[in-house]
């Protein structure tokens, strides 16, 4: 070791000394380099084992501790019945049969051969063994009596709903040994032939080990290309993959001796409206309204209707105020929030602070102590901010500079604007900083940013709230004053950060900035109180949903974090704000709502992306591309079509040729983006009279089920209006066409059929096209059927059954009674695939007068070329004996 | 649920065992007891009551048969039990006991997937469970609460039962079980509410039924039908581990590791780290494998004496290797060998001490083994 040592430290010394040298000296270093290393693993393997003979050792103490304690109960009890008569039944009884057997003398010494003769005709068992003294002992069988046997099937479960599949489920590109025990053999069911997925070049993963001896190698002769060769010698990894290890590993070791971690710690302190958001719109589905639909998945396209429900104002005089801070209890809000929302193109801008606010400002103060007692967070703060906004104020500038008055007025609610656009856009100018930081410090530093992207919101409150004590008189010097804070932080940043830049531009930016701040302190000040990011999120998402009713949306969206009062202030700033920007973009438009949905509708697009990307990493995910090719067919009337899968489209008013609903024939739907007089849409039926159950119905003619959404009479109560619920519209029209929506389905038996294994049986009488059930099973692409049921076949049973020209429902392990309804060439039942809500699904009809208790059954319409031999008569042969006793004395194949 | 395989490369070697014998014990062939002609698939001592740690029980065929373990290297028959069904063939076993009077109760199934409660003090048949869709490969008896059983089948899924009152309180199959036959099964010997199970799909799967375990406790106190008892689906596993490439036959928990066998001519001893907030998630570590010459069949199960100090498992041959399991690295104590053993030993039993091995061969012989000079004071 010590000589080990001395020579690395050797070959260290001339690795340093002679860098320059050449490649000789280099070589040279190799083999002590090999040694060392040599040397390390063993280091480490012996390491190893020591940790696995110590994890032995302290499990087998625990283990000793237990079983001993376990043995102690079981003794007690023996002791505890050793008194009692029959304390040892089986001993007793094995004294009986042991009659006049002598077995004392020398039997150990030689083998005990003992041979039973089964007599089944006296049922009994005689035991003959022949050892020093030959003994007979005669047994009388005991009889298990016989118990009926449950025909075969693998466990299920049960499903109300269909499922897609999850991706952890496939078995497409994966070996699968299937034993046969018919055939008595195993078989080794994969793709060898066609689509094995190369198995990706997988990124090495650094053990310990690794880890250790990465940094030992490193540390001893430095990161160079010769000890990088020699460790991918140990390493089954790439050079390039060591050295970016090397490098992790080095950091990491930097961080453990420095205290670097406290900025993270920060990083999830509060999450915005975008990241909640973003869950809601991954997560929830819009078609099921559920989170964490398993039918259509996570992270589905998102399709925002085009149009919207207006939502009615009422004007203020109808109104009664919401609560004791209800701005309607103000008189001077309301004047001015009227005044905005009647002429808010006027937007004077410059708004005076009323008096009866000292109040806050005290609150403000107060706020502003607890800042100052936090300077070290107050600091990193400005400092990202420098950054942030800096890049802000070059895209203010140009719009600056494109308004043609750059009055006072307008340049400072231009930075509010610009201030008050949300997140998306900030981002976007941050990543734009991301390469910058990451250059100079890979890492660390990129943290603290990334942490500060949420944050952002709040900093650039609480910065705002020093300057709200100066009044407007004193913002000059307040502004100096932020210059020189500002100035000292951006010196900072700009040694850090900004090596790029020229001092001059950044000072530039600097003053700049301290003016714009600043101006932007000033307009806050009449906030007066402080808005989260999230606050203002939320505010923003009222705006689109309630529009300009602070009531609702204090007590919808900020119940409890904000009053009534405080949201018609802030919306009459803010809506003031709003009102310039039409201005300077030139156009004359005087509706806020809108102007704020659109900023909402933008932010949107953008987040979605954003979020997509970070959001790969979701544990639970779906196969979202069908594996399936479309084709574009007609669809035909005489039951035999194909249908085809829909998925919403993004069309935004009237769908053109390009929409994918059009494209892939199928009908636009509800779900669709696009506007409700679309040409592609289905319009739904207008029956009045034949109960939509015949093909009069266009819904039912298009193997459609009625949606109350949007046939016209098709309309689903609840009761018999006794409860005050909305009574039935069209005369007490019955639609006998939403069965499958509405559950409706009869009671299903599950019991052994007549015919073979398991049927399913219906409970009460039916009338003919009487709605039975639903198949349920998982959706499954085709491809992934055709895979399953290599191996369904060879077990004799399948539950595929074909749905649309992407998915195949597989009953298999998932599914419902109805999947054990046999096949019959004369059925009683029909299956038919209707669409419902969009999706298709699979219904179960009575083909004729059904009575009660009988046995389901419906042709499975094989195709020609792949019905089974069995499809007539399922599961349900005995086995043979024979290969059942054999059946695990073959080796399974490799 | 993703598959959790074990860590590889530097720092994550197993420690292997030699295949050079210590001697540690001496073992001398005792005879064979010739059953029949069946195979037998399956053998084991009675663990579960202090009184009989000397009768062990086989099954072959339609056949239960019980036995005492004599002194003097013989058996003594103790009675035979033979289903009426010709056609059944057990392939497993489980000792149990009722809890209220405990009397000794065996547990056999196999290809018709009933369970048979055999009450072997009164020699009656007690119960038959019927439920399960396919044959049933393993039961185990949870040693804390000897009426609980669980039971593996080819159904893919395994069940929990309450022996006393016939009910199946849990099954244990669904999005996140198995995706073939269930081979084994073993209850934590610690951990009452957790047990591991593994498969013809390659994987081990531990399950916690900590969220369940009401149930559980209402089992034992119901009086109605058993078929009327709410019986729950667990579906997702605490851990699903990708130890083995092949068919995972047989597993058995050693402390807080996990001891299991592929057809890979190996056991392998490894310890599953779950995280108690995340199931789905932890990490594999692989510790110690037991070499097996000639093991390379599937369903061969091994088995421990009481303390767990001693492994003993058959091979293709018929031999018998025995091994310190909880040494480190593994120490082969004896390789047992029979000149007439030729056919596979599918399973073996140890007795309580270790003194005695039983190998259940698949000629329908049981083979026996006594540890020579065994010290009596050792107990």
């Amino acid at each position: 070791m010590a000589s080990s040592s001395k020579a690395s430290d050797s070959s260290q010394r001339s690795k340093r000394s002679d860098q320059g040298m050449g490649k000789d000296a280099a070589a040279a270093s190799v083999v002590p380099i090999h040694a060392n290393l040599t040397q390390l693993i063993r280091q480490v393997q012996s390491g190893r084992l020591a940790y696995i003979k110590e994890k032995l050792e302290v499990n087998r103490k625990t283990l000793q501790r237990h079983s001993c304690s376990l043995f102690d109960v079981a003794a007690a009890a023996e002791v505890a019945s050793r008194g009692t008569d029959g304390g040892n039944a089986l001993s007793q009884r094995a004294a009986e049969r042991q009659c006049g057997s002598d077995l004392a003398n020398g039997i150990g010494e030689r083998d005990v051969v003992s041979v039973q003769e089964e007599n089944l005709a006296t049922g009994t068992l005689a035991l003959s063994s022949s050892g020093a003294t030959a003994q007979r002992t005669i047994v009388r069988f005991v009889k298990l009596p016989l118990v009926e046997k449950i025909p075969p099937y693998t466990t299920w479960i049960f499903l109300d709903k269909n499922q897609r599949m999850a991706d952890d489920q496939s078995v497409v590109g994966r070996r699968r040994i299937y034993y046969d025990t018919v055939g008595n053999e195993a078989l080794i069911c994969s793709d060898s032939d066609e689509e094995i997925p190369e198995p990706e070049e997988e990124k090495h993963f650094f053990t310990k080990g690794e880890d250790h001896l990465i940094w030992r190698a490193t540390q001893d002769h430095g990161l160079n290309q010769e000890v990088v060769n020699v460790l991918c010698q140990f390493i089954g990894a790439t050079p390039s993959e060591i050295e970016e290890r090397s490098e992790v590993l080095f950091e990491k070791n930097e961080k453990h001796s420095g205290s670097s971690d406290k900025i993270e710690s920060r990083l999830s302190l509060d999450k915005t409206m975008d990241a909640v958001l973003d869950s809601f719109d991954n997560l929830f589905c819009r078609r099921c309204l559920v989170f964490d639909c398993r039918l259509h998945g996570c992270s589905q396209n998102l399709v925002f209707p085009c149009e919207k429900q207006p939502y009615s104002f009422d004007p203020d005089e109808n109104k009664k105020p919401c609560g004791h801070l209800c701005y309607l209890r103000f008189p001077q809000w309301r004047e001015g929030f009227k005044e905005m929302h009647d002429d808010g193109l006027a937007g004077g801008a410059t708004y005076t602070m009323e008096s009866g606010t000292a109040s806050q400002r005290v609150d403000v103060n107060v706020m502003y102590e607890s800042e100052d007692s936090n300077r070290q967070k107050g600091n990193i703060r400005s400092m990202t901010l420098v950054g942030t906004s800096g890049s802000k104020i070059i895209s203010s500038v140009s719009a600056e500079e494109s308004t043609t008055t750059p009055s006072a007025d307008i340049s400072e609610t231009e930075n509010v604007s610009s201030d008050l656009p949300p997140s998306s856009l900030r981002k976007h100018k941050i990543s734009k900083h991301g390469p910058r930081y990451r250059e100079h410090s890979p890492g660390k530093r990129q943290k603290v940013f990334t942490s500060d992207i949420s944050f952002e919101g709040n900093i650039m409150n609480k910065l705002s709230i020093p300057e709200i004590r100066d009044t407007r008189l004193e913002s000059r010097e307040s502004g100096g004053d932020k210059l020189r804070i500002l100035d000292e932080s951006t010196k900072k940043t700009s040694r850090k950060d900004m090596c790029g830049e020229s001092p001059a531009t950044t000072m530039e930016n600097v003053g700049r900035q301290s003016n714009k701040v600043s101006s932007t302190k000033n307009f806050l000040e009449s906030t007066l109180s402080c808005w989260s990011a999230l606050e203002r999120d939320l505010y923003l998402k009222g705006i689109e949903i309630f529009g300009k009713n602070s009531c609702l949306i204090a007590r919808n969206l900020l119940s409890g974090l904000k009053t009534c009062i405080e949201v018609a202030n802030y919306m009459y700033n803010n809506g003031a704000a709003m009102a310039k920007r039409p201005l300077l973009n030139k156009s004359i438009s005087g509706d806020f709502a809108e102007n704020e949905q659109d900023y909402m509708e933008q932010d949107m697009a953008a987040r979605t992306r954003i979020y997509r990307r970070r959001g790969r990493n979701r544990k639970l995910k779906y196969t979202w591309k069908s594996a399936g090719h479309p084709t574009v067919r007609k669809r035909t009337d005489d039951g035999k079509q194909c249908y085809t899968q829909y998925s919403p489209c993004a069309c935004q008013q009237m769908c053109g040729k390009d929409c994918p609903c059009a494209d892939k024939g199928t009908c636009c739907e509800k779900y669709c983006g696009c506007s409700k007089s679309c040409k592609n849409k289905f319009r739904g039926c207008h029956c009045a009279k034949s109960q939509c159950r015949s093909r009069q119905c266009p819904c039912f003619a298009a193997s459609r089920e009625c949606d109350p959404d949007v046939c016209r009479n098709c309309w689903v109560s609840c009761g018999d209006g006794s409860l005050g619920e909305p009574l039935a519209r069209g005369d007490g029209y019955q639609c006998g066409n939403m069965k499958l929506l509405l559950k409706q389905q009869q009671r299903i038996l599950l019991g052994r059929s007549d015919v073979a294994g398991w049927g399913a049986f219906i409970k009460n009488p039916v009338n003919k096209n009487d709605y039975l059930g639903e198949y349920t099973g998982e959706l499954i692409s085709h491809k992934e059927a055709d895979k399953r049921g290599k191996i369904y076949d060879r077990a004799n049973s399948s539950f595929l059954f074909d749905l649309n020209d992407q998915y195949v429902l597989d009953a298999y392990r998932k599914g419902d009674k109805l999947k054990f309804a046999n096949h019959s060439s004369n059925p009683n039942c029909y299956a038919k695939v209707m669409l419902v809500a969009g999706d298709h699904r699979v219904g179960i009809y009575a083909k004729e007068h059904i009575e009660a208790s009988e046995e389901l059954f419906y042709d499975y319409r094989y195709g020609p070329d792949q019905a089974p031999a069995w499809a007539r008569r399922p599961e349900g042969s005995k086995k043979d004996e024979a290969s059942v006793s054999h059946r695990r004395a073959h080796k399974v194949a490799r | 649920m993703a598959k959790l395989g074990p860590g590889q490369g530097l720092g994550c070697e197993a420690a292997e065992g030699s295949l050079v014998p210590s001697r540690k014990r001496e073992y001398k062939p005792c005879g064979k007891h010739t059953e029949g002609k069946r195979p037998l698939y399956a053998i084991g001592f009675n663990f579960m009551d202090a009184r009989y740690y000397d009768v062990f029980a086989t099954v072959g065929g339609n056949r239960v048969t019980t036995y005492r373990c004599l002194e003097n290297g013989s058996f003594a028959l103790l009675q035979a039990y033979v289903d009426e069904d010709k056609d059944e063939s057990f392939y497993t076993l489980s000792w149990a006991r009722d809890h209220v009077d405990g009397s000794p109760l065996l547990v056999a199934a196999g290809s018709n997937g009933i369970i048979r409660v055999i009450n072997c003090a009164t020699e009656k048949l007690a119960k038959s469970f019927v439920g399960h869709g396919d044959s049933i490969n393993e039961i185990r008896t949870q040693p804390l609460k000897p009426s609980l059983i669980i039971s593996a089948s080819k159904d893919e899924s395994v069940r929990l039962w309450n022996v006393h009152t016939g009910i199946c309180i849990l099954i244990f199959a669904g999005a996140g079980g198995h995706r073939n036959e269930v081979l084994s099964v073993d209850f934590h010997p610690s951990d009452i509410e957790r047990f591991a199970s593994c498969g013809m799909d390659n994987t081990v799967k531990i399950w916690s039924m900590k969220e369940f375990w009401l149930y559980v406790d209402k089992s034992y106190s119901w009086t109605d039908l058993p078929s009327k008892f709410p019986t729950k689906y667990v579906q997702f596993p605490v851990l699903i581990a990708a130890v083995h490439s092949n068919y995972v036959d047989c597993t058995r928990w050693l402390g807080d590791f996990i001891l299991s066998k592929s057809v890979d001519n190996e056991i392998v001893l490894w310890e599953p780290k779950t995280k108690e907030q995340s199931p789905g998630e932890g990490s594999i570590d692989i510790l110690q494998k037991y070499p097996v010459p000639e093991c390379d069949i599937w369903f061969i199960k091994f088995s421990c004496d009481f303390h767990f100090n001693q492994l003993a498992i058959g091979n293709r041959e018929g031999k018998i290797y025995v091994w310190e399991v909880q040494s480190s690295p593994p120490v082969l104590i004896a390789r047992l060998y029979n000149q007439q053993c030729k056919s596979p030993i599918r399973q073996t039993a140890v007795s309580f001490d270790g003194s005695t091995i039983l190998g259940a061969g698949e000629d329908g012989t049981i083979w026996r083994w006594d540890e020579v000079d065994h010290p009596s004071s050792r107990n």
